[in-house]
């Protein structure tokens, strides 16, 4: 047993009795984490996800000690509104993935099959809603949560933000891109934004927020120039700083540190050897903790991962000078919004784009709209002759990823590339 | 001829002008084609529609298409999967907004006319966004609501239904037991309430449609609860449906179960929709309408102060000698999925003889066989038997049985006889498991089962002994010299059998699986218990409740003893003979 599971166990055994003092020990956790991996984190790892690793350690961090400056959000909440206000964020999706970094989520996840929530619900949702019913994670100043990808978006929010009478707002995008439906955001983008006025007795600042959006385009140019140059380039990186990305990409977006990570990560790449393995583009979560995709992918010259979909879901440039209208397309216009066609042709582009040699679509447990897109895509896209693999499991919840078979499948696959 | 699947579609809409509108329903007994395009985890619902989308569109010849609103994700890919393949049929996706604000109604108009001109040029027949209001609400006069039916039997039993929508087997279950409807709000529930004068232009009629009692998907849905207090005093019971893999009302169910003044019982029930389902569904269905009725007996009896009520001291489980026993005789039997067995009792409710047999290929053989053993071991004929009284998965098949009562009143019934003290049961038997909570006087307060596949349950453990080569007894003992924890994370019996033979391949000693596969049960059977509630003393019944192993591991998760009795399999068929009609 390693020394982080044993003081996940650790954890476990308090929280039943003491779930305030779990949660100052995960927060301990987290601050220990972030100082191993500033000065004992492993020299393989490019020197910019390190330092992503750390930020996002912190962040997360910060917003459990200070929950008044918090938000609870989700991956595509437009967060560049908040950072105008000075509120972090704290997404469902990161706080399931570090409690299963702490191997707690079996324990919150129980939980919240206990209170009635249903078995077959997203274990990043099961996990949050675990913890915040068990006093893990304290009340934020406000939750916002948008209706992109999956339905238990608005569930979860409105389930647990009604436990602790946290303001919620919903934004509710529609699925298809219309002059109505853009009225329709913008009309709601507004009214959460007087909300937040009242809330944080601040004025919204659009001047703030422009060049919130002017970071935002200069650091997807730069990813973009980042992966075009690892199309030849050897990139080493992990399953887990895959999912770090996501930090960057969607929690941070639009802020300086966001866009000195991608400069970083652009400048890093123009210094690496040639690559001469094969390269992957993912789709979905990446389930960090699953030891045969570890064996293959991480730090490994053979094999890598170029990107996953989840970070490239929306960067066509935004237009500066509108800001809510250019969320509002960037919402409405997101790859996993509206029919399955719009999908497979922005992946079409990525698969392209990416010069990958196979594909990994990762069926997450519980999420339906993966699970009823999986065999669509891979049938629409076999005229990329790129070989598409298809892998059921769970993005944190080990329990719900059979071992063998992703094993199996796994290496069966890379050998056919 | 149009299909839809959703209460939000503009059904009236297309009848205004002749289009036959068809809820789809479906009644699948396999998922196999739709396995194939989706997942086999998309909700049962949308599943058993592209089944029987498919045989429709190869039974009827005017099937034109489906309309299907963007209400959930598993919609959502159903359209995808339509699409696909059916390029030929008009398969519309109608954008359904969440909120009811003046620019969510002007969206929605948008989308339902841009819906009406796709149709159109789909057909060939011309419509104009003009010309559709008034035949519209020439229609909508002509088909005014229903008036609710006044409740006709008094002594019917009063019962609500909220949550995802139910399939036809069990709302003809309800029927059969000539339960009263008090309200339905479940998904495929049309409760229409439109006012025609108030309709003078399409968003008009677009803003009524989308203010009807609001589904889980829309904002607002918080407050569906609030409706409650007004039935509060009206219904016996409220019953709760989900739909396997639609995640979507548990998170209501998990609310309602938090409503601390509700003094409703509530029945938690999930299926699939498909008939298979409907024989679990049944023995709930009939568990609940049972402790319904007693409990509305109770209510309607006077009650007694509480210090007036003796508590009896337990009752060993102990044989009248022979000779003693006095009629009326009684028998009880309990045909379950892996054993029968039988109790026949003297009038004073004293066992005379009990026996279990393996339920074999044919329920009724196994149980002619039990009876025919234990009516030999008390020296009886079956002339001397007063009653036959049946209980478990096999009730409702025997032919010699007079009365049918399902196991969870009887296994309350047989706990309670033997330890007075006991308020929670947990029974695990061959396919299913129980968690039972019953108060001081023996009846069933609370109860949930496992859903349909074996996880947790004795056949689990029947197949995991039979992996490590060791038999079922063997097992339980094993397990009590472990020395090294191990998790069998998977509850699934197909991969917790491949787990298991991956820790015997990495060498893991017997003992510790055992124990591992033991603590994997006792983790499913505690959260089954939480949901009703644990209450000391908790008895376990059933088969399970021999091995030594589980009960180490349970009592220990617990915290405390658990009541065995004597011959735990035989609780349920006791209580069944207790329950005969005296």
């Amino acid at each position: 047993m390693d020394l982080v599971h044993r003081y996940g166990e650790w954890i476990k055994n308090k929280l039943p009795d003491n779930p305030k003092a779990a949660g100052r020990y995960i927060r301990l956790g987290l601050v220990l984490e972030s100082f191993a991996k500033k000065h004992l984190g492993d020299k393989n790892v490019p020197a910019p996800y390190r330092d992503l690793n750390v930020l996002a350690l912190n962040g997360m961090r910060h917003t459990l000690e200070h929950p008044e400056t918090a938000a609870w959000t989700n991956l595509f909440t437009p967060v560049e509104i908040l950072q105008t206000f000075g509120l972090n964020c704290l997404s469902i999706e990161m706080m399931g993935s570090f409690l299963a970094g702490f191997t707690i989520e079996d324990w919150c996840i129980d939980q919240a099959e206990a209170s009635g929530i249903a078995p077959t619900l997203c274990s990043y949702h099961k996990s949050f809603i675990g913890a915040v019913e068990n006093g893990l994670i304290p009340n934020p100043k406000c939750a916002v949560t948008t209706s992109i990808v999956c339905d238990a978006n608005l569930q979860t929010f409105r389930y647990t933000a009604s436990q602790g009478n946290v303001p919620l707002t919903l934004l509710d995008i529609p699925n298809a891109y219309s002059k109505d439906g853009v009225h329709y955001v913008v009309t709601q983008l507004k009214a959460w934004i007087a909300s937040l006025e009242d809330l944080t007795h601040q004025h919204f600042d659009e001047a703030k927020l422009k060049a919130a959006l002017s970071r935002e385009n200069a650091s997807f140019a730069a990813y973009a120039h980042f992966l075009d140059l690892t199309r030849t380039r050897a990139y080493p990186s992990t399953l887990t700083l895959q999912m770090f990305v996501l930090y960057a990409s969607h929690l941070i977006i639009g802020s300086p540190e966001a866009l000195a990570f991608f400069k970083a990560l652009e400048a890093d790449a123009k210094t690496r050897p040639v690559f001469s393995g094969k390269r992957l583009f993912w789709l979905h979560v990446l389930p960090f903790y699953q030891p045969a995709l570890k064996a293959a992918f991480n730090l490994s010259q053979k094999y890598q991962i170029q990107a996953t979909d989840m970070n490239l879901d929306y960067n066509k440039p935004l237009d500066v000078d509108h800001p809510l209208e250019a969320l509002a397309e960037k919402m409405m216009k997101n790859i996993f919004v509206g029919p399955l066609t719009r999908r497979i042709a922005a992946e079409r582009d990525l698969i392209k784009g990416t010069g990958a040699d196979g594909v990994i679509a990762f069926n997450h447990w519980g999420c339906k709209q993966m699970a009823g897109a999986a065999a669509l895509m891979k049938d629409a896209l076999k005229d990329t002759g790129v070989p598409f693999l298809i892998l059921d499991g769970d993005g944190i919840d080990p329990r719900n990823t059979p071992e063998g078979q992703i094993k199996t499948r796994l290496e069966a696959f890379l050998e056919m590339l | 001829m149009l299909a839809y699947i959703c209460k939000y579609t503009p059904i009236e809409l297309f009848e205004s002008f002749d289009v036959d509108m068809t809820l789809m329903e479906p009644e699948v007994t396999q998922f196999n084609r739709a396995d194939a395009v989706l997942h086999p985890n998309v909700c049962a619902y949308v599943k058993g529609v592209l089944e029987a989308f498919a045989d429709l569109v190869k039974t009827r010849g005017d099937v034109e298409g489906m309309i299907i609103t963007s209400c959930c994700d598993s919609g959502r890919r159903l359209y995808d999967a339509l699409s696909v393949t059916y390029p030929d049929k008009f398969i519309y996706l109608l954008d359904l907004p969440r909120k009811i604000t003046p620019e969510a109604v002007s969206l929605f108009t948008e989308n339902v006319s841009r819906m009406v001109s796709a149709y159109s040029e789909h057909t060939g027949r011309a419509f104009y966004s003009d010309g559709m209001i008034r035949p519209l609400k020439a229609y909508l006069k002509a088909h005014p609501a229903p008036l609710k039916k006044d409740k006709g039997d008094e002594d019917a039993l009063s019962v609500g239904l909220m949550g995802g929508r139910c399939g036809k087997a069990f709302m003809d279950t309800l029927k059969r037991h000539h339960v009263h409807l008090a309200f339905d709000v479940t998904c495929s529930h049309l409760a229409r309430l439109f006012d025609p004068d108030e309709i003078h232009k399409l968003s008009d009629y677009c803003e009524q449609l989308l203010s009807q009692f609001p589904c889980m998907r829309m904002m607002g849905a918080e407050d569906r609860l609030n409706m409650l207090d007004d039935f509060e005093d009206k219904i016996d019971g409220l019953i709760y449906h989900t739909v396997k893999f639609c995640d979507q009302y548990h998170y209501e169910g998990a609310a309602l179960r938090k409503l601390q003044d509700f003094s409703v019982p509530v029945l938690y029930v999930e299926t699939d929709l498909t008939p298979q389902s409907s024989g679990q569904i049944e023995t709930r269905l009939e568990a609940f309408l049972e402790e319904i009725k007693a409990r509305r007996q109770h209510k309607n009896q006077k009650a007694v102060p509480e210090s007036q009520l003796k508590t009896p001291a337990p009752k060993p489980l102990k044989i009248t000698e022979k000779g003693k026993a006095k009629g009326p005789y009684v028998l009880g039997i309990d045909s379950g999925s892996t054993s029968t067995n039988a109790v026949i009792t003297d009038g004073s409710g004293q066992i005379l003889a009990w026996d279990i047999v393996r339920t074999g290929a044919k329920s009724i053989a196994s149980a002619e066989k039990a009876m025919h053993q234990v009516l030999e071991k008390a020296h009886l004929s079956a002339e001397d038997l007063s009653q036959v009284v049946s209980t478990g998965y096999g009730r409702n098949h025997l032919p010699f049985s007079n009365q049918e009562i399902t196991e969870i009143t009887c296994h309350a019934k047989g706990a309670h006889a033997i330890d007075p003290s006991v308020r929670t049961i947990l029974d695990i038997g061959g396919q299913d498991s129980k968690a039972i909570r019953l108060n001081d006087k023996g009846d069933v307060v609370d109860f949930v089962m496992n859903d349909k596949c074996a996880a947790g349950t004795g056949r689990f453990l029947e197949m995991m002994a039979h992996t490590l080569g060791v038999s079922l007894d063997e097992l339980g003992q094993l397990s009590l010299n472990s020395k090294e924890d191990i998790r069998i994370s998977s509850m699934c019996t197909v991969f917790a059998e491949s787990e298991v033979i991956s820790l015997i391949a990495q060498n893991k000693e017997p003992e510790d699986i055992a124990h591992g596969v033991h603590v994997a049960i006792a983790g499913r059977a505690i959260s089954l218990l939480r949901r009703v509630g644990i209450e000391p003393a908790v008895m376990m019944t059933g088969g399970v409740a021999k091995n030594p192993g589980i009960i180490a591991v349970l009592e220990e998760e617990l915290g405390q003893k658990l009541v065995i009795a004597d011959q735990p399999e035989i609780v349920g068929a006791y209580g069944a003979a207790l329950l005969a009609k005296k």
